[in-house]
């Protein structure tokens, strides 16, 4: 897409059909392949063959799991790229589950369905009482979402800090709730609330629910983004609030827009959830899932900055996610949410990463210069050597195990140093300079350290080279 | 005048993508001298001060202080060496105090490394009182009032042992009181023997302080004046005194009646010593006419603008008259759909939107009109033909409407933003300094763009840091100076002095 800047002759560069739709969805392509890739190695390196030995309920679980997650992610990934950030959609899980089934138990009362003690008995529901509670539950993710939007763009909180507020407030009021109506419908204050209506637990466990309401949500809001205003000025507003306040813009309503959008998906994905775990548990449910979000999101190709990312980069993300988690857990142990954190974790900052690498072409960039780079090796080292002794499988006899797990760890670790250090020693040689190889790396590696200012940090270096532009900003506001 | 040179400027150039802001620049600033650096908005004089100062470090040529060759490898290095500079904008952390603002990156401790903060203060105290300034040294420098802000800075560059001070329109924002104040203090540094760097466009003040004077225009040194043997006329003419580039435009434009009437106009300036942004600012605009607006840096062009779009965060007073009809627009989407546009000065930070195409950008206020039944979706057929109708009409020069609108040369990016408001079909296009870094022969095409634009009804007001260019394409020329409309020229009657003048005149 680049022109040079004598170009006048139009058309002449403009890339061709293929390639062109290549380059709009180059972060798509590349999560297809890596979800691709992931799946074929899971396959390959399965020691249980779980995969193989039940591939349809395992493509459907992922697809669910993926799915919940998904319709929130899209949430979190529109807010994110009108320029803001939703820390609460974890939260409104929880309080969206609680609301959901203390209405359901609250009609169940009205309309009779108790039992001898005059306890509601949510089972059997009439369909009408899962639409007043499904509708209510959207009602009340409405009022949160304007919520924030008023706490933004009115009261101009940081959207950091109104969210924020919401991730710990949310939950706390949910867990107060529920034991209050459950003190007001039956005789006790539990702090969870069980439904156990076939239907209403069908919505989370029938593997195609989920995905077809993910399928619906992203059909809908991928038309929002792509193909109409209201998304063409979300997109704008990421992307430079002032110029799109200055063309006539209204901010605040898209941002109101983006908000509810946000919490409006969370709720969705918490009456899924709750269903799948079948009733409300406002202190574990949704535990950590905003940030699960926004890492689809980011995985999927939305910057932080705002104004970039594509609801079907955030699908994809999700799904990427979720299948590396899934893997993770198939060929390592049997408990997925073990490694989720750390898995999630280390996505984000390889996308990111790779992301930034492919837009600044980082191949001459410095990573190891200085004391923070020397600190960064051994802890990178340190780190990989503890993966690796973590995910080496679990052997027969428990001895062996101990001691092949610490063989690993310290083979990864040494693997793991030796590559950082060569990198530190290519980093810290001019470019031209072609100097012979050296006898012994770590003695290099040390010279290389010493010789060098730890204390010129590589911030401030960058921040000189950045000098021209920003003298150039500033004599133009002194002109 | 035969005292040694303090520091010598040998052949110092200063290059920037597409301009050269110091070209060869050779100046001898001799000790213990108050010299003035004057010039117009542009000349080089702060990028001059930046490179003395160690905050740009990558240029061409040589400093010698005091006969040795020195390259400064950043502020802390200058500082070393006893060159302090106070920015026209202070470079104070608001939230810390004074006295902690006065030995930033240089704080006394105690044992343990703890900060001694009553020794901090105690020193700050006497630094302040020596410079007639009673606040506490414990006060937060973001609840200070920018006069003494100014003298917490000179403090600070006081208490690193300063010889050379480099002070970058300080007058700016000062009260009356405050600049007086400034004066005195300033006397005291020269009998402290602190050689003194002024820049200013303000002659009064550089008649009233300086031994010597240079003139920095388009990067060059055009000549250093004993003040002696000058006078303020001289400087000026000095000052603007460049050819004009040759783009006459032959027939003379129509105006067709009056499309803008502004009355009595007052933006108010909270919280500031000046209580008035503008002040009392009366004009008309005809239909096909070009209006200029002159004026330097902090005149108010820039918030006028703001204000007549309805882009000002406090509310005017007085009134505005488009096309017969009294508005006042609270919204920027009030203004344009009364056919009031503003191309915004600061194309990156106000108009672009660098992640989006050259055509999303040309469209973006007008995709209402690209819609189409039932989902009201944006056309994409409609959207590309309106872009590449726009793309032809102004003659922009990209691989067409899906290329990266940051793929285009500084002149061809604020023509995308002009065929943005020009699709909203205004009656009145406000023009925020729109050829700033933009090359000569877009700038060019720009007048040439602005005049047939003219031609066919528009009304256009245009703000310049360029005098030559209002000279070039306004029919009249109003000149602002500190919020006050202070002077107005027909485009025969103009003369850069004459708008230099009305632009510095002080009360």
């Amino acid at each position: 897409m680049a022109l040079n800047s004598g170009g006048g002759i139009q058309g002449t560069q403009v890339p061709s059909g293929l390639s062109r739709l290549y380059s709009r969805y180059a972060t798509e392509c590349g999560l297809l392949i890596a979800i691709f890739a992931v799946v074929v190695i899971a396959i390959l390196i399965d020691p249980t063959n779980a995969y193989l030995a039940k591939p349809w309920y395992n493509a459907t679980e992922i697809l669910r799991h993926a799915s919940i997650l998904g319709i929130f992610a899209m949430g979190a990934g529109i807010v994110i790229i009108s320029g803001g950030i939703d820390l609460s959609s974890g939260s409104v899980i929880a309080f969206s589950g609680v609301i959901c089934c203390s209405i359901i138990l609250g009609l169940c009362q009205a309309a009779g369905l108790v039992d001898d003690t005059g306890n509601p008995v949510p089972a059997n529901l009439p369909g009408w009482i899962l639409v007043v509670a499904i509708s209510g539950t959207l009602g009340v993710a409405f009022i949160v979402g304007s919520f924030h939007a008023w706490l933004i763009t009115v009261v101009r909180l940081p959207p950091f800090i109104a969210t924020l507020a919401s991730l710990v407030g949310l939950r706390s009021l949910g867990r107060v709730l529920i034991q209050d109506v459950n003190r007001v419908f039956t005789s006790n204050a539990n702090t969870q609330i069980y439904i156990r209506d076939a239907t209403y637990k069908s919505l989370g466990n029938e593997w195609y629910i989920p995905v077809i309401i993910c399928a619906v949500v992203a059909l809908v809001l991928f038309t929002l983004m792509r193909s109409t205003v209201t998304g063409r000025h979300l997109y704008a507003i990421g992307g430079n609030e002032d110029a799109a306040r200055l063309s006539g813009i209204s901010i605040e309503k898209k941002k109101w827009l983006a908000y509810c959008i946000g919490t409006m998906t969370a709720a969705l994905a918490g009456i899924l959830y709750s269903s799948y775990v079948g009733g409300a548990m406002p202190d574990r449910d949704g535990l950590g899932y905003e940030l699960n979000a926004i890492a689809a999101a980011v995985v999927g190709g939305c910057s932080l900055a705002g104004g970039l990312g594509t609801i079907s980069g955030i699908v994809l993300g999700a799904i990427f996610l979720r299948v590396v988690i899934d893997a993770v857990a198939k060929t390592v142990k049997d408990n997925p949410d073990e490694f989720q954190g750390m898995i999630v974790g280390l996505l984000v900052v390889l996308a990111v990463t790779f992301n930034e690498l492919r837009s600044q072409k980082g191949d001459r960039k410095k990573f190891f210069s200085g004391a923070l780079g020397v600190v960064n090796i051994v802890s990178l080292t340190v780190l990989m050597g503890l993966v690796a002794m973590l995910v080496t499988s679990d052997g027969d006899s428990s001895t062996d195990d101990s001691r092949d797990k610490l063989f690993a760890g310290c083979l990864v670790a040494v693997i793991t140093f030796a590559v950082l250090v060569a990198r530190k020693i290519f980093e810290s040689r001019p470019a031209v300079e072609k100097s012979p190889v050296p006898i012994s790396a770590a003695a290099n590696a040390q010279d290389v350290s010493s010789g060098e200012d730890p204390f010129v940090d590589p911030g401030k270096q960058e921040i000189e080279g950045d000098a021209p532009e920003g003298g150039d900003a500033d004599e133009g506001r002194d002109s | 005048m035969s005292a040694p040179a303090l520091i010598s400027i040998r052949e110092v150039t200063k290059r920037y993508p597409g301009v050269v802001a110091l070209d060869s620049v050779e100046l001898d600033i001799l000790d213990g001298e108050c010299h003035s650096i004057v010039g117009e908005n542009g000349a080089g004089k702060s990028t001059l001060m930046k490179i003395l100062s160690g905050v740009i470090t990558d240029y061409e040529g040589d400093l010698e202080l005091r006969g040795e060759r020195i390259r400064f490898s950043g502020t802390r290095a200058a500082e070393a060496a006893g060159i302090s500079i106070i920015h026209q904008e202070l470079n104070l952390v608001e939230e810390l105090s004074a006295a902690a603002n006065i030995f930033l990156g240089r704080e006394k401790v105690r044992g343990l490394g703890l900060l001694d903060d009553a020794s901090m203060e105690r020193a700050a105290g006497e630094l302040l009182k020596s410079l007639e300034c009673d606040v506490d040294p414990r006060e937060r420098a973001g609840a200070l009032r920018v006069g003494d802000q100014q003298l917490i800075e000179i403090a600070k560059a006081l208490s690193l042992k300063t010889e050379i001070l480099i002070m970058d329109e300080p007058t700016s924002a000062l009260t009356e009181s405050e600049v007086a104040r400034l004066y005195r203090v300033i006397e005291r540094l020269r009998e402290q023997n602190v050689t003194i760097l002024y820049i200013s466009h303000k002659m009064d003040e550089i008649f009233r302080l300086s031994d010597r004077i240079t003139v920095l225009r388009d990067g060059q040194l055009v000549e250093t004046l004993d003040r002696e043997a000058t006078d303020p006329r001289q400087v000026t003419h000095l000052m603007v005194g460049r050819e004009i580039e040759a783009t006459s435009f032959d027939e003379p434009r129509k105006p067709d009646g009056e499309i803008l009437r502004v009355e009595k106009l007052s933006l108010p300036w909270p919280g500031h010593a000046k209580e008035w942004r503008l002040r009392d600012i009366s004009f008309s605009l005809q239909s096909g006419e070009i209006l200029g607006i002159a004026g330097l840096m902090g005149a108010g062009r820039t918030e006028l603008m703001e204000c007549l779009f309805g882009a000002s965060e406090i509310p005017y007073r007085g009134e505005v008259v488009l096309d017969g009809e009294s508005v006042c627009f609270r919204h920027p989407a009030e203004a344009k759909s009364a056919g009031v546009a503003l191309v915004t000065e600061d194309r990156k930070r106000l108009g672009l939107f660098s992640q989006m195409s050259v055509g999303n950008n040309i469209t973006m206020c007008t995709l209402d009109e690209l819609v189409s039944m039932p989902l009201r979706q944006i056309d994409r057929r409609k959207e590309t033909a309106a872009a590449e109708e726009s793309i032809s009409q102004l003659a922009i020069k990209t691989a067409g409407p899906e290329a990266q609108v940051t793929s285009l040369s500084g002149g061809n990016q604020q023509k995308t933003i002009i065929a943005r408001w020009l699709r909203t079909k205004p009656k009145v296009l406000l023009l925020d300094d729109p050829t700033r870094g933009v090359d000569v022969g877009a700038k060019a095409e720009l007048y040439r763009l602005m005049d047939s634009l003219c031609r066919d009804g528009l009304g256009i007001l245009l703000t310049s840091s360029e005098l030559p260019e209002l000279l070039t394409v306004c029919d009249r020329i109003i000149v602002f100076c500190e919020g006050r409309l202070t002077g107005e020229f027909t485009r025969e009657e103009a003369t850069e002095e004459k708008l230099m003048e009305a632009a510095t005149q002080l009360e």
